[in-house]
């Protein structure tokens, strides 16, 4: 022990032997421990006499069932569930609830306040029941066929009677009517000849029972369909949804349907500000450079200048789609032979590769590859990298390939893929 | 054999295709005229004609036999195809052409090819297809200062799109490169077939 360690240890030590023990700890240091900062109360203490108006307005807002109350509740509920509602509210505090608690407005506020007389699929706790819930003996077989008839058209009949608790339409009926009755005569049907009661049979009939009832069943049931505030509102039908001009124009010139243009790959690769200096002073806008792809061999680059964001974007995706041009493509994957293609100072090189190679390019060309659904490719940017030309450049580059066959009419000469005719394009 | 000069062609063909030009002189050497040749060979030029320093008359242009005559040739051969065999027949006289008194007299254009080999010029027409130059890029691969000799096994690599002997391969589509070997001026595939080597001139693509 070092000599600089205070006494005050070895006493705090012995006078704590009334306390239970604290776990064996060791000491890495031989630095004096410090106290640690006393503990503050978990709640604020109040003073007696704000205690009392608290009392006094809790009684006032939340004040205990007089005897008229309880009869008319008696009137409602039975005693144990009087009992229990009692003890709900014992339990509760209502100082706390002054203080505390608060009506929710928001949209998002649930329904807490019911009488508990249903069960809420989303918020409550399935009832569920276990083997042991069955009396008997739980055994059961497979039905044979007069049993199986028989309790199907037992199942049939309780579910008509169900959906007509007042009888089945007698007499005058229209066509309407009929129709109806004769469709709800068939899904009772269907239900019960899927209802496992009507497969397996039991002497037992709680155990019967037990095969229908939703309760023992291990699947969990669907949640209902949510019919609140909120969701009403950002619901939205296809019908309902507001069509953009620009966009219908695009399809009409297109002679596409929304799915198709759904389908496009679109990715928004260049955007900055820009200024046009006039002489009242300077106007900033914003420009948007857009690929657009298909990816199985078109791709469009497109342009887009606005003072506000979103137009620009927009028009630059429009423009994009409506400049898409095939890319010719050798086997769907790479380019044909190499290229090159100089855009003001940018020069881009492509260059074809072999099978499994990827996409070994820059993120830009690789953007354009992947849009236009080529998988093996290498590039290389030897001049100036400016994003603009770079883009500009690929596309160039891939839109305008000469084919083999062109190549071939231009010479007059007769050109076959060697790789494909004499190889089976196994050779690379 | 300079290389300077084809250099010289090399460019100037670039230059003519860029222009749209469609017919275009080089000087005239043996190496010229017989890549010229190649080259027409390989489908890059329509046509390689001597002449001096005006161009030669254009085919278009040239004296075409009359319609009629030719529609007579057409039915003859079609009821007697043998006489499309030249054939002579030796008389008292001499030698008498057969084929040339049954069919008519071919009609030959004759080009005026200067005397002084100085003044003639080497006319070569340019391709296009589709707006674009047929032959669009012509380079040197040998430079007068560095030779370069590739074997058949380096072609071999070289035509399947593989550097070899620091050369790159030929990877644009339609690509041809030129050597002059043992055998006169050979294109690069042809010398793989013949399994000659030789010194590499220049290659060429659309």
């Amino acid at each position: 022990m070092s000599v600089c360690r205070p006494a005050r240890c070895l006493f705090t030590k012995a006078a704590a032997t009334t306390l239970p023990k604290a776990t064996p700890q060791r000491c890495f240091q031989t630095s004096a421990i410090r106290q640690a900062r006393k503990r503050r109360p978990h709640y604020p203490s109040i003073k007696a006499d704000d205690l009392k108006l608290l009392n006094e307005a809790a009684e006032a807002e939340y004040p205990k069932y007089d005897t008229s109350e309880t009869t008319l509740l008696a009137k409602r509920y039975t005693p144990s569930q009087i009992a229990a509602i009692q003890a709900a509210e014992s339990a509760i505090d209502t100082r706390d609830v002054v203080t505390q608690g608060q009506q929710r407005t928001d949209p998002w506020m649930l329904p807490y306040e019911d009488d508990l007389a249903e069960v809420d699929p989303v918020i409550d706790k399935r009832p569920r029941l276990g083997p042991d819930d069955v009396p008997g003996k739980k055994s059961y077989r497979l039905a044979n066929e007069v049993e199986r008839d028989e309790s199907i058209a037992r199942i049939a009949n309780e579910t008509l009677a169900k959906m007509y608790p007042d009888g089945i339409p007698e007499g005058q009926t229209d066509a309407a009517q009929e129709q109806q009755f004769q469709d709800a005569i068939e899904a009772a049907l269907s239900q019960a000849t899927l209802d496992p009661r009507a497969t397996y049979t039991s002497k037992n009939p709680a155990v019967l029972e037990a095969l229908a009832d939703s309760r023992h069943n291990a699947v969990q049931p669907d949640l209902p369909r949510l019919e609140n505030r909120m969701a009403r509102q950002t619901r939205q039908l296809s019908t309902e949804e507001e069509e953009d001009p620009r966009q219908k124009r695009l399809l009409q010139y297109l002679g596409w349907d929304k799915k198709k243009l759904r389908s496009i790959r679109v990715k928004t690769l260049v955007s900055h500000s820009v200024t046009n200096q006039t002489r009242m002073g300077k106007i900033r806008s914003l420009y948007y450079l857009t690929i657009a792809g298909n990816q199985d061999g078109l791709l469009g680059v497109g342009e887009g200048k606005s003072v506000e964001p979103d137009e620009g974007r927009k028009q630059s995706i429009m423009s994009a789609i409506r400049n898409m041009k095939p890319v010719p493509r050798y086997e769907n994957r790479t380019i044909y032979g190499d290229l090159e293609v100089k855009v003001g100072a940018t020069k881009v090189q492509l260059f074809s590769r072999p099978p499994g190679f990827g996409l070994r390019t820059q993120h830009l060309i690789f953007e354009l590859a992947r849009a236009a659904g080529l998988q093996d490719l290498a590039a290389r940017t030897p001049r100036s990298r400016n994003k603009m030309n770079v883009i500009k450049a690929t596309w160039e580059a891939l839109t305008s390939q000469k084919l083999p066959d062109e190549i071939a009419r231009a010479r007059g000469k007769k050109m076959v893929d060697v790789r494909k005719v004499y190889y089976g394009g196994s050779v690379h | 054999m300079s290389l300077v000069n084809l250099a010289h062609v090399c460019s100037h063909l670039q230059n003519a295709s860029k222009a749209r030009l469609g017919l275009t002189s080089i000087p005239v050497s043996m190496l010229h005229v017989k890549l010229a040749l190649g080259l027409q060979q390989e489908g890059f030029l329509s046509s390689v004609t001597l002449g001096g320093s005006t161009p030669p008359t254009p085919f278009l242009l040239q004296a075409q036999p009359d319609p009629e005559e030719l529609d007579a040739m057409a039915q003859k051969l079609k009821d007697r195809p043998w006489l499309a065999y030249p054939a002579e027949d030796i008389t008292e006289d001499g030698v008498e052409n057969v084929t040339e008194k049954l069919l008519g007299k071919e009609q030959v254009h004759e080009v005026r090819v200067p005397k002084n080999p100085a003044r003639r010029r080497l006319w070569l027409g340019l391709k296009y297809w589709q707006n674009e130059p047929v032959l669009k890029n012509m380079k040197l691969v040998s430079k007068p200062t560095r030779r370069i000799w590739l074997t058949s096994d380096d072609l071999g690599k070289i035509t399947r799109t593989r550097e070899s002997s620091y050369v790159k391969g030929l990877t644009h589509p339609g690509e041809c490169m030129f050597l002059t070997t043992q055998r006169g001026i050979l294109e690069a595939r042809e010398c793989v077939e013949r399994r000659v080597g030789g010194m590499a001139l220049c290659r060429v693509w659309g």
